[in-house]
This record gives C-alpha cells, structure tokens and sequence, in this order.
C-alpha cells in the first residue's frame, strides 16, 4: 500500500520524510490581573506570560518508521503533532512533512496526512457515520470503488459496518475510536498522526486497534503515536521518542530503553523450606526482600548492574533449596513511569 | 492501495468537498428543528412587533417616508428573511475555535474559509427555507403586500443572492475575535445589534436622523437589508438599482480577501489546550 504521492513529492535527497530542525513552539499569555481593575490595566499596559511548549526539537522519521512519542501531560506532545498538521505556526525552526512545510502548505500536507485527536471527534454529531465518511470521500475526492474496498477492509479490522447507520453522537466511547480511526484512515495517508488512539478503550477493542496499527506498519505507513498506554508502544512501535517539558530527553529504539535504563529487576523465588524473611534478607545484606503470599516465598528486587542476578540465588540457596523461580521481565512501563515522576533522568 | 492524487482541472476549485459540506450542515440542521425554530424565534418575534407597530401607524391609509402599508409589509418581510440569515444563532465556528474542535477542520485538505461558506450556504438554505415559508404565511394572511414589476424582481434577485455571502464574511469576521477574546455571545449580540440597526432591518433607514444615516452609509451593513428592500420596493431602478448591486458586491469582494487576511494573523494566535 505504497501511497502514490510519495512519487509525487519526492522526499527530497537525504531527507526523511518527517523533519523538524529546532522546532519551537512558544505561547504567549496576556497575563491580566483578576477583575475589571486586571482587564482595564492590561488594555494600556500588555504584559504577557510565555509558555515554551516546544522546545528546539529535532526529530526525524524515515518512512515506515513506528514512533511513540510520549511524555507527560503538557510535555508538548500534542503541540508538536499540530506543528507537523499545520495547524500550528512555529515560532521558530524548521519543519517539512513529505518535503512540504505544513504551516505554509497546509492543504498540500493534510493529503498525505492521516490524524487522530483521541479526545476529539472528527465525526458529524448529529449524523450517522456513514455521512461523516462520505464527506471524507468528497474532501480527499476518493472515486466509489476506493472508497468501498477501503470500508471493507476497516470492516474486516474494526468490524466498521454496524457503526455506519449509527448518529455518531449515540456511539459509545469505544465505538467512536473505531469510526474515528476509519475516518483518519480513510484516503490512506502515507503519514499518520494518532493521538491516544486506544484511550478509554476495552481490551478487545484495543487489542483490534492494535493489530491494526501493526498492519498499517506492515503497509509502509508511517506512524507517530502519542500514547499514555504503554501497550501500545510496545505492541506498535519499535523507536521512542520521550519528551518532557518540551523538549525531548530520549530518541532511540525502544528495546536500548529498557536495556539501559531498566535496571531494577525482580526475582520471585520458591523456597523449599518456611524460613523467616530476617533469614532471607541476612544473606541478602544490599537488596530489597519482601515476603511473599505463602509460605517460602520471597520477591528480591535488585539493581543488575550492581548485582548479578545468579549471585542473588547462590546466596539465598545457602538457607534453603530454592525450588522455583521466576524473573519479572524489565518493562519500558517502568522506565518512562519514573521519567514521569522524574526519578530519572535519560542521557541518551 | 494507491492513494488517489486530487487533480484540480485547470487550477480550479475542486467543488465536490464544498457542496458535500453544504449538504452535510443542512442536514445536520434539520435533525434539530425544534432547536433550529427556537433559534429563529428572535428574529420572528420581532416581524411580529414591527408589523403590529406599523400596522396601527399605516392601516389608516397614511404612508410615511413614502410607504404605505403593502410596501411596508413587503419591506419588514424582507428585513426578516434577510435577518434570519445567519443570524446570532451563528455560533458554530465560534464554538468551535473556542473548543479547539477548528484544529480538526485544519487537517482537512480543503480551504478554511470556503470550507466555512460552504457551510453557511447550507445553514442559509436550510434558514432561507423556512424564512419563504413564513413569508408566504403573512402575506397570505395580511393582502394586499407590494409586489415588484418583472425587470425589478430579477433586479432584487440578484441583490439578495449577495446577502448570504455578505453576512457570511460578517459573522467569520466576528467569529475571529474568538482567537483573542473567549467571550462568544457579546461578541455576537454586538454584531447582532449593530446589524439590526444598520442594515435598516429595526427601522428603514430613511427614517434615521441624518448623522446615523451617514454612518449607516459607509458601514456594509446596509447592503444586507436596506439594499434588496430598497430595490424590491422600486425606491432604487435601473442605474441605481445596479449602483446598489455592485456596492454590495464590492463589499462581499472587500470583506471575502479582509477575512482571509484577518485569519492568516488569527491563527497565529491559535493555542490548541490538551488532546
């Protein structure tokens, strides 16, 4: 499913298909006093706050790269994807999609662009989605038989049929993502910009969204995910990008993340005698020990590059045979977690 | 799958996206009526009062300022349709830049502005509509109303044509404010107001002391009821009728290319919170 465009535009030599140079994005305020004395003040002198919501950013994406791109709330995450919509004029730097610079083009990249507000619905409120979807033919001027091979296949994935004769303002909340990435998807853009895309969805229906991410991947399609849902990272995407008040703190393929900065591991271990947890924790003297539910368990939660993981078990084997053991695997969830919380602080 | 590239014939405007929108946003309207009816109702009250007013002032036979009572009813018709359209009930770009929702119509491949006129052809068809509807109402229930000869009925034809463009760009002017000021309704009861008066819809122009007629008179406001009224009623025939039509036109064209300067400095200002 190569999109024909990519002849068209061209990327243009050595460049990647999305690249933003220095990207910045500032906001400003006009910071009024509270009541009427504020208001009449600030008419004759303006002052204002600036909010640096994006920072210099420097990214690029290749062509059928996978990124998540994730961050805390106000990161800038959203900020950064409505630079690289157009929708937002940068303050400073450079961006081109495709070789086109969205701000100035804007009409030219929304048609290889694909995009989804999770939290806002493209949908007509008040109409079935079918109308919502036909719309969407006409603006990308899709002929029929594209258009009908394109519903059969979101049919096939998000089990679309049932929702087309549906007032979208009557679809659950699950059910709206389903149109809404239809919706997105609809012209197949060789770009895709999808914002929370399984947020406030069940299982199942994540699960389909997923798998459907992961085929658009196997189409060639490029993909940028801004997620709070690590799932979805580690489902769809192979590189992370994590920014943090504007600015981005960690590029790099998602399995170098949880090698470098997943230190902690935690072995859950079965001993074949009831010893006491001061036992336990006595030959363990610089590590974490917890007893666990029954009789004989114990959870051990180590730094491995401070202690390999076989000299915790040869130490605990000298009170008790160990019988069974279990090791958590390290998760990316961990480690952006305690970006968030600002435990860590990533130098790639 | 190849993505099917857009050709546009020539340059031209691609026209199926806008007509699709027209469509959409009738139908849209039309799944609220009551909403839709309770939307128009300020503006039905108010042919109401005028005809009551009028009526007692005119039924006698008098005429003022040169209307008698079928040509005043003809008159306060036509500020009626011509005030229901688009009226302060236009709040959905408003709203919509407001909510942050414009930045989902932003990432379609479509022109914002036309994009927006698209739309209000289809809340003006769906408001012209039912503006006719009570116009055939009260004129069948209040003969005799003045009735224009053949050449001047085309004549107001096209005047009128050039009023749902011309409050188009009045009320996405407005709308703009939106960018700066989250204040939504008093920027519309402004706009509504200052309509009211100027256009000639509260009281025909004419009758206005002499200082607000000379503002009324550089003010593109009278273009929108004042103007067609004036030209249905035969006040204004042949080169002056076509005088009007083209100063109309020539405030559509003005304030079309205002807008789109307006909205290339808005949306700088555009802050898109959350999602």
């Amino acid at each position: 499913m190569r999109s024909s465009l990519s002849g068209v535009f061209g990327t243009i030599a050595g460049m990647a298909l999305v690249e933003a140079n220095g990207l910045t994005k500032v906001f400003r305020r006009p910071a009024k006093e509270p009541g009427l004395r504020g208001a009449v003040k600030h008419l004759a002198v303006r002052s204002f706050t600036e909010k640096v919501a994006v920072d210099s950013v420097d990214l690029s994406v290749e062509a059928g790269e996978a990124v998540a791109y994730v961050g805390p709330n106000g990161a800038g995450k959203s900020t950064t994807v409505k630079l690289l919509c157009g929708i937002l004029v940068p303050t400073a730097g450079e961006v081109r999609v495709g070789g086109v610079v969205p701000h100035r083009d804007r009409v030219a990249n929304a048609r290889q662009i694909g995009v989804l507000f999770g939290q806002r619905t493209q949908l007509w409120w008040d109409l079935p989605v079918r109308e919502s979807l036909g719309l969407l033919r006409d603006m990308y001027g899709l002929d029929e038989r594209t258009y009908r091979a394109r519903l059969e296949r979101f049919d096939d994935v998000l089990e679309l049929g049932e929702l087309l004769p549906v007032v979208a303002r009557k679809l659950s909340l699950g059910q709206r993502m389903r149109a809404d990435l239809a919706a997105a998807l609809l012209h197949a853009p060789r770009v895709v910009y999808l914002d929370e895309p399984t947020i406030g969805l069940d299982i199942s229906v994540k699960d389909r969204v997923r798998a459907f991410l992961r085929e658009l991947r196997a189409d060639g399609t490029t993909l940028l995910l801004t997620t709070h849902d690590l799932g979805d990272i580690e489902d769809v995407c192979q590189r992370l990008v994590i920014i943090d008040n504007g600015r981005i703190i960690y590029d790099g393929p998602i399995g170098g993340v949880t090698e470098r900065f997943a230190r902690e591991r935690s072995v859950h271990l079965q001993l074949a005698d009831p010893v006491s947890l001061a036992a336990v924790a006595a030959v363990l003297p610089t590590v974490e020990v917890r007893a666990g539910d029954g009789p004989g368990e114990f959870s051990v939660r180590f730094d491995r590059f401070e202690v390999p993981a076989g000299r915790v078990i040869s130490a605990v084997s000298q009170v008790s045979e160990v019988v069974d053991l279990r090791i958590d695997e390290p998760a990316i969830e961990d480690v952006v977690r305690k970006v968030y919380a600002g435990e860590l602080r990533l130098t790639p | 799958m190849s993505l099917t590239v857009v050709k546009r014939r020539g340059g031209g405007v691609r026209l199926r996206p806008y007509v699709s929108l027209a469509r959409m946003m009738a139908r849209s309207l039309l799944t609220h009526r009551l909403n839709f009816v309770l939307g128009l109702f300020a503006v039905l009250f108010q042919l109401v009062a005028m005809l009551s007013v009028w009526g007692v002032l005119l039924r006698s036979g008098t005429s003022i300022a040169g209307f008698s009572w079928p040509q005043m009813k003809a008159y306060l018709l036509i500020a009626y349709a011509t005030g229901s359209l688009l009226s302060f009930t236009d709040f959905r770009l408003a709203f919509r830049i407001r909510d942050g929702m414009v930045a989902v119509d932003l990432t379609k491949p479509v022109d914002f502005q036309r994009s927006r006129f698209a739309e209000a052809v289809g809340t003006g068809s769906v408001e012209g509509g039912f503006a006719v509807l009570v116009c055939a109402v009260v004129v069948a229930f209040t003969l005799p109303v003045a009735v224009p000869a053949p050449a001047q009925g085309a004549l107001f034809a096209a005047s009128l044509l050039l009023v749902l463009p011309l409050k188009f760009c009045l009320s996405y002017l407005t709308s703009m404010v939106c960018f700066w000021t989250q204040n939504v309704l008093g920027v519309a009861l402004t706009r509504f107001a200052v309509t009211n008066l100027f256009s000639g819809a509260l009281v025909p122009l004419v009758l206005l002391p002499g200082w607000l007629q000379g503002i009324a008179a550089v003010l593109p406001f009278a273009s929108i009821t004042y103007t067609p009224a004036s030209i249905y009623l035969g006040r204004a025939t042949g080169g002056a009728a076509w005088q009007l039509i083209g100063v109309q036109a020539a405030w559509v064209l003005a304030l079309w290319w205002g807008s789109r300067l307006a909205w290339r400095r808005a949306v700088r200002q555009l802050t898109v919170h959350g999602g």
